[in-house]
């Protein structure tokens, strides 16, 4: 009965909607210290080998795969993130852009290791894990009504809802403390961030690192969603991507990144004819949200509105603040 | 007693020498002010000392303790603040964010009633709390980043140009205020264009010219120094 509900397509899309939410984190993340990097894709691309690599040649469960492809990216990203500091604005973006398509070039030459252009296939997939280790402790997924790919899908699905909480529920709280009010003033003014005693080359190093240990996450979650890579998953086009996810949805509120990556996600989804135009609308979406709405869709005064709007709505029991209103 | 022992320093820009071997002193509880045309290295000097700039030869004291090299987050741990040229505020956060940012590094529970006698010496602060810092007025930036500098509880205020681009009446105010600022204990190093009035205020001065200083003492002495009065104060000497 169950199983009629259930379209394992859409629960697949589902699936690369909240991979992507991380993605989108991974640049607000970076941004939120006032640095471009477009070296999302790069970091990605290693977290995802990393982990593929471990987990199809040593055995490693997946779990263990995906913490190694983190840190792996995360170590990258102190390396890349050190010397880059010295750049800013346009610069940086250029110089991690830079990193990222070294990484692909690696990737593509290393054959050894990566098998080149051809990719990786056979990486253990997270949901069949899953299915196995529920069948290991005598649950049968057709005694609930759905096939075995359909709930296979759907703990994938909701495995990364449950990441993505943990992820939004981490950077919410990080941005109301003293780390997030870093961020802030690094971003705003560096020279005042400085005079307030903020360690600028910490903090800015800590965000960057703290992107590429997200993107990594999400190119290890990918590689065991997909159970397939190859290094044109992690060229130019997925850099530009996950730009627009924040540019598009915005870059100054956690939301912002949310909503752009959803979007786009769907979007091409909902539009397949035109699939094939993807980039040129990509192209023309950047281009008319930097003439016309440069904070994204969604920014700090859409939040303060919203924040009004939903307090009156759950009733008044909620403080003073609102007390105006009435 | 010394706060602050400044020792030959010689800061770089490149291959470009700044400060030509710069030695000067600043009291405990005392305005002291470093002149100078522009070009001169007023900023220079006083960014070396923020830790801003590092000198290539020379020593920076403070409290008896050498300095030289330090950041400016670990400088202000040891209580040395600085207000930035040109107002560094932080124009999105509001008036009163602002001020919790100048405490930053504090971690006591007397934050939000310092923060309160902050604002008893800039009324206008209390006023605007809830504003936007960018919306303020040059003069009110101004005052907020002297306040926020406060806020961190610094033995030794650097200054550098506060009275930098704002109308007469608020640069009078400005410097009202930095001699409040010193009456309350704090020690000050001012970086000024404005002669005048920094020397009115000030307890002792020194004048730099293309990297070297080239008049320095009391100043009340400075005021009435022919040199100076040609130089900066513009007045016919008699």
């Amino acid at each position: 009965m169950l199983g009629e509900f259930i379209n394992p397509y859409y629960l697949q899309i589902g699936s690369f909607i909240l991979i992507n939410i991380i993605l989108a984190i991974s640049i607000y993340v970076t941004l939120s210290s006032g640095q471009l990097s477009l070296g999302s894709a790069g970091f990605m691309g290693i977290g995802a080998y990393t982990s593929a690599l471990l987990t199809i040649h040593f055995d490693l469960p997946i779990l263990v795969g995906i913490i190694a492809g983190s840190l792996v990216a995360g170590i990258c990203g102190i390396i890349v993130g050190l010397p880059s500091l010295r750049l800013s604005g346009v610069y940086l973006a250029i110089a991690t852009l830079g990193f990222g398509e070294v990484m692909r070039v690696f990737f593509v030459n290393w054959e050894s290791v990566t098998k080149g252009a051809v990719g990786l296939s056979g990486i253990p997939h997270i949901g069949r894990e899953l299915l196995n280790f529920f069948r290991d402790a005598g649950f049968d997924p057709s005694s609930i009504g759905m096939r075995n790919n359909q709930f296979t899908y759907l703990l994938v699905l909701i495995l990364l809802l449950l990441i993505n909480i943990f992820i939004i529920w981490f950077f919410v709280r990080q941005n109301k403390s003293r780390v997030g009010r870093a961020f802030a003033a690094i971003k705003m003014d560096e020279k005042a961030a400085e005079a307030m005693g903020i360690n600028i080359t910490y903090y800015k190093v800590l965000s960057f690192t703290q992107g590429a240990i997200l993107a990594g996450f999400a190119g290890a979650l990918f590689a065991h969603v997909l159970a397939y890579i190859s290094p044109a998953d992690f060229a130019y086009h997925r850099a530009i991507e996950i730009l627009i996810f924040a540019v598009f949805g915005g870059s100054e509120v956690i939301l912002g990144a949310i909503f752009g990556a959803t979007f786009m996600t769907i979007m091409p989804e909902a539009l397949r004819f035109i699939s094939e135009y993807r980039y040129m609308i990509y192209g023309l979406v950047l281009i008319f949200m930097m003439a016309f709405r440069p904070q994204g869709i969604i920014d700090e005064n859409i939040m303060q509105w919203l924040k009004k709007k939903l307090p009156s709505k759950r009733g008044r029991s909620h403080g003073s603040r609102n007390q105006k209103h009435m | 007693m010394k706060l602050l022992k400044v020792t030959g320093i010689e800061t770089f820009y490149d291959k470009i020498q700044a400060l030509k071997g710069i030695s000067l002193e600043v009291e405990q509880g005392k305005i002291v002010t470093i002149l100078g045309a522009n070009g001169a290295g007023k900023t220079t000097t006083m960014k070396t000392i923020a830790g801003l700039l590092k000198p290539k030869k020379g020593k920076i004291e403070f409290l008896g303790e050498d300095i030289t090299g330090l950041r400016p987050d670990q400088l202000l741990k040891k209580g040395i603040a600085l207000v930035p040229e040109g107002r560094a505020i932080l124009s999105s956060m509001t008036v009163y964010e602002n001020l919790e940012m100048g405490a930053y590094q504090r971690n006591d529970k007397e934050v939000e009633q310092d923060i309160e006698n902050v604002m008893k010496l800039f009324p206008i602060l209390k006023e605007r709390k809830t504003q936007l810092a960018g919306t303020l007025s040059g003069g009110q930036q101004q005052m907020l980043a002297i306040a926020r500098a406060i806020l961190s509880k610094p033995k030794l205020l650097l200054l550098d140009e506060p009275s930098m681009g704002l109308a007469p009446l608020i640069v009078t105010a400005i410097f009202k205020i930095i001699k409040e600022i010193k009456e309350s204990g704090t020690t000050v190093l001012l970086v000024e264009q404005n002669a005048k009035q920094a020397l009115k205020i000030a307890d002792y001065g020194y004048v730099l010219e293309t990297g070297k200083v080239i008049i320095s003492g009391n100043a009340e002495d400075l005021l009435e120094d022919s040199r100076i009065v040609e130089a900066y104060l513009g007045k016919k000497s008699s």
